[in-house]
This record gives structure tokens, sequence and C-alpha cells, in this order.
């Protein structure tokens, strides 16, 4: 059997590494640097566009296309939506993977193994199974708000009176309650989304974490709140934080999901972004600026990520 | 006492969360109807034999799916080899950065990755083709294996290879008895990473494949609109089951917690 290794082929040839780099420069960055120059186009009328130096696509995301006679906020408040969604998906996510995680890492490097696979599992599913899960589940003929009717669940609602509540929430119908479309149903199907992510970004710290401190504090006869606050949060707060950025800045580009259970007065920029470039209004220039907007807000949190999350580790 | 009771309580809880719209999906694909009910009406496992066999639009998206899975996971191996042993054997400041540039496609919203390779797939006149998927999932998974192969290659222990070198063996025979051998489950790791994610992937493809061809996810996607079928449901218990196998491979034959971040077991 014969292997050529890296370190033999480097010797033989040494075109690799400029291959390497080539091909990384032109899969990895290019794309990037297209869309910034595309986003500087504009579209003729028909089907495609041209190359162009202005900024009047940013001025439509920002101001509106009509400015300074009129100002718009229109695509600013889709930024806004996505940005809604994230914030509190994220937290949501990694606010109940932490005690998830924290007690998993407790337990028997085998049951770690199982939970893993089982994580890893569900990480790797489809968005578009996931949000056909959630929508069999959430929808109005089957599902939940099934199951709250069968059981009188609502009913008892409507008698103690939270059911206009939930109504003012635009959680419910005349009839029953409903979540579909509704922000709870996009939050919730993005927190599931990225709650594996979340166990998995949360791993590494936790089980790394010192048992026998705790050990030590529970034997000086503290509560396992105090353990909790003077013992694990203070060395995880770092990771805690970088993981919540990490999974805001994959959820800004969720797609899926928002268009299957975000009102459409509600949609985010990754929706508006799909609709330029591939839906019904084709303007790919103004699609690419938008997706240069998405860009920079993320890029904004990831360098804040990063940054956290050296902090932690150091 | 309770404590314990309640953590495993909440372990229990936890796990039933995540199974939900699983389990819910698996049972919707016994239906043997045109429309998804859970519980199943008159469970089948007539829609399994068309997923596999009878309907060609379907049976067409998965053999997709596992081409383009396959030979971008395996393209994405190739490439990070070079760069995770790089950033082991030099640890310069360049093949720091070579290896953050292959990762980044994977650390910003995908959406603006596709976006910007439909771009770059139409200028060369290749957007559709399924080659253009292959090396777009390549790029975008590019960072597991990078991550996975630099695992194995710190666990090396340093002293086997200063053996090797003291006996007088050279770079190239080191490299094929000693760092081979020991890294080979974490290649592995890494390519099955990148398989079932690109297996999955929806966003990136649906717009590099530009409507030209079909993978599971896209045609999953496409019939989100008309309404559920169990058929789709059947798509999704395959995928979860490639999932399982394959992670459960990775558990049984490397060292799952150690590849996810823990420490390196004590035996």
């Amino acid at each position: 059997m014969s292997v050529t290794s890296p370190a033999e082929t480097a010797a033989r040839t040494p075109f690799l590494k400029p291959l390497i780099w080539a091909l990384i420069l032109f899969l990895c960055v290019t794309p990037f640097l297209l869309i910034f120059a595309v986003s500087f186009g504009h579209k003729i009328e028909g089907a495609s566009w041209e190359w162009g130096f202005s900024f009047a696509n940013y001025q439509r995301v920002f101001v509106g296309a009509s400015w300074p006679d009129e100002i718009t906020f229109l695509y600013l408040q889709k930024l806004y939506y996505s940005l809604y969604y994230a914030v509190i998906a994220s937290v949501l996510a990694v606010l109940t993977a932490f005690p998830f995680t924290y007690l998993m890492t407790g337990l028997s490097r085998r049951a770690q193994s199982a939970w893993l696979v089982f994580i890893l599992a569900s990480l790797s599913l489809s968005e578009v199974f996931i949000v056909m899960g959630w929508d069999v589940l959430l929808s109005n003929r089957s599902g939940l708000p099934m199951v709250f009717k069968e059981t009188g669940l609502t009913a008892w609602l409507k008698e103690v009176g939270w059911f206009d509540t939930l109504r003012e929430w635009g959680l419910a119908n005349p009839r029953n309650v409903k979540f579909k479309t509704s922000v709870f149903a996009t939050v919730l199907t993005m927190a599931y989304l990225v709650w594996p992510y979340a166990v998995i970004l949360l791993y590494p710290p936790l089980s790394r974490l010192d048992r026998s401190m705790v050990e030590a504090a529970q034997t000086m006869g503290a509560g396992p709140g105090t353990v909790m606050r003077t013992v694990i949060l203070p060395s995880v707060r770092l990771p805690l934080a970088g993981a919540i950025l990490l999974l805001f800045v994959f959820l800004l580009g969720v797609y899926v999901a928002v268009t299957v259970f975000a009102e459409p007065a509600k949609q985010t920029m990754a929706v508006s972004v799909y609709e330029a470039v591939r839906g019904n209004t084709l303007n790919a220039p103004f699609g690419a600026a938008q997706a240069v907007v998405l860009l920079i807000t993320a890029g904004i949190f990831l360098v804040l990520g990063q940054w956290l999350s050296r902090r932690g580790t150091s | 006492m309770i404590l314990r009771v309640l953590s495993r309580l909440f372990l229990a809880l936890s796990a039933i969360m995540v199974a939900l719209p699983i389990i819910v999906v698996c049972g919707a694909a016994l239906n043997s109807g045109r429309t998804m009910f859970f519980p199943p009406k008159d469970p089948t496992f007539a829609r399994f034999h068309e997923f596999f066999v009878t309907e060609t639009v379907w049976v067409k998206a998965l053999s997709n799916s596992i081409l383009i899975a396959f030979a971008s996971a395996a393209l994405a191996v190739l490439i990070a080899w070079p760069l995770a042993y790089w950033l082991w054997s030099r640890g310069s400041r360049a093949s720091a950065i070579l290896a953050g540039l292959g990762s980044m496609p994977f650390a910003l919203p995908p959406i603006v990755f596709g976006v910007g390779l439909s771009f770059l797939w139409t200028f060369l006149g290749a957007l559709g083709a399924i080659w253009a998927g292959v090396v777009s999932h390549a790029a975008l998974f590019l960072a597991l294996p990078i991550v996975t192969i630099s695992i194995g290659l710190q666990s090396i222990d340093r002293a086997h290879l200063d053996a090797a070198a003291t006996m007088g063996a050279t770079p190239a025979v080191t490299f094929r008895t000693v760092i081979l051998p020991q890294t080979i489950p974490y290649t592995v790791s890494g390519f099955f990473f990148a398989l079932v994610l690109s297996f999955n992937e929806f966003i990136v493809m649906f717009f590099v494949s530009a409507s030209s061809y079909s993978t599971v996810t896209l045609q999953i996607f496409n019939s989100l609109r008309n309404g559920y079928t169990p058929t789709m449901a059947v798509a999704a218990i395959t995928f979860i089951a490639v999932s399982l196998a394959v992670f459960s491979a990775v558990a049984r034959w490397g060292d799952l917690p150690r590849l996810m971040g823990a420490e390196p077991a004590k035996t």
C-alpha cells in the first residue's frame, strides 16, 4: 500500500500550497465578495441586471426607494424581525440547553455518548423536516389545538377567562386556540432548531468543569442555588454568552421556519433576500444589498462571540 | 435525593421535547390515505414502497442527495487534510488564516453564502450543474473535517513522533506509521459529519441548484405549500435513520465525547 502524505506531496509538488490557497479563496471568499460587488449594480426591466456603482439599493434598504420625498422603513422592519426572532430563540435555546448539558455531563461517559448520538441526530435533521413536524403539531386541524379541544382545555380556558388573553396575543380564534401563524410558533421552531447546537456548544466547557469544586462546595454546606451561583455560573459565563451569540448569528439566516410560521407582515430579511434573488420580485442587486446588510450584522456579532469565547478559554 | 429525581425528570422531558415533532412525522408516514394525520389512519407501509421504488420524483431526488452528500464530503476531507496538517505541523499565522477562511462559510448565515455561490456559478455558467452543487457543499462543510482532523492530530503523543525520529524514520515513514493510523478515526468522523449535514442541507442547495435538479430536502420544500403527503414523512424517517446510524457508528468506533470537546478519557 502506498499512501502519499501531504508532507511528501508538499516536498515533491511545491504547487500544493498555492493550489489550496487558490481553492479556498475561490470557494470560500469570492462568493461573499461577489455579493458586495453585485449589490452596487442595478436591475434591468425584464429579468436581468447589470453592473454599476450606486448606493441606490442600500438607500432602498435603509430609507426606501423614493427617499428623500418619502421615508419608509419597510426593510429595516424586516431586519428588526430578523433580530427579534433570533434574540428570543437563541436565548431560549441556551437557557434550556444549559441545565440539560450540565446534567448530561454528570453522567457516565457511555451514557454521554448515547445522549450525544441522539443530540447529533436531531441537530443534523433538516430544517424542512423540523418545520414539517411542528407544522403538523401546531396546525389547526390536527395536533395541539385539537388536543386542547378534545381534552376540554379550551373550554376550561374560556371559563377562567384566559382565552381572551390568548386572543389578544393572537394565539386563538373565536372557537379554539391557534398557533399558526404566530410569533410564538416561529420562535418555538427556531429555538428547537438550534437547541442541539446549544448543547454541543456548551458541552466542552461544562464537561471540563471541575466537579470536585462542586462537591467541595456541597460538603461545606452550600445549597444547589449557591453552588450554581458561586461555582458553576462564574466559570461558564463567557461560553454561555458566546453560545447565544453564535446561535443568534445562525438564526439570522433561517428561511423555511419563518416563511411557514410567521405572518406575512412579520417576515424577516432572509425571506426578503430570497424573494429578490430567486422569488417573484427578481432584483438580484437589491437582494445582494440586503444580504450584505445581513452579513455585516452577522459579522459584528460573530466577532463579538469569538472575542468572548477566547476570553472564556484563556 | 429529590434533586436527583428532578434532574432525571428534566433530562427525560428534554428528550421528549426533542423527539416530539420527529415522532409525529414518523407516525404520519404510516397513513394509508393521501393526507397526513396523527395518529395515523389505517397504518400501512405502502408509502415506503412509493418513496424508494415507484415514485420516480423521490427516487431521483434521493439518488441526487446521496451522490452530492458522498462526493462533497469526500472533497471536503481532501481539502481539509492539508489545511489541518499545516495548522498542526507549522502552526504559522498563514495557516491559521487559511483555516479561518475555510471555516467562514459554515459560520455565517447559509442563505448569504447560497446567494454568493449562485452569483459565482452564474458567471462560470455552471449554475444548476450537479458538480457545482457538490463543490458548494464541500465549501460549506469544510469546517467540519478541519475541526475533527485537527482534534485527531492534537491527540497524537509528541513522544511517539520523537521516538520515530530518533529511530531514524523519515518524515514520510513517520506520517505513514504514526500520524495516519492515529488520525483515521477522526478523518472518518469528519467525513461523516459533512456527509450527514450535506444530506440534510436545504438553503444553499436551493440557490445553487436553480431548480434544474432536486434533492430530497428541495423536493420536500417544493411540496410544503401543496400540503403534506405521508410519502414526505417516509423521507424524514429515512433521514433520521441515516443520521442515527452514522453517529452511532462514530460513537462506537471513535471517541464521540472527545470529538465534541470533552477531556480525553482517563483509562
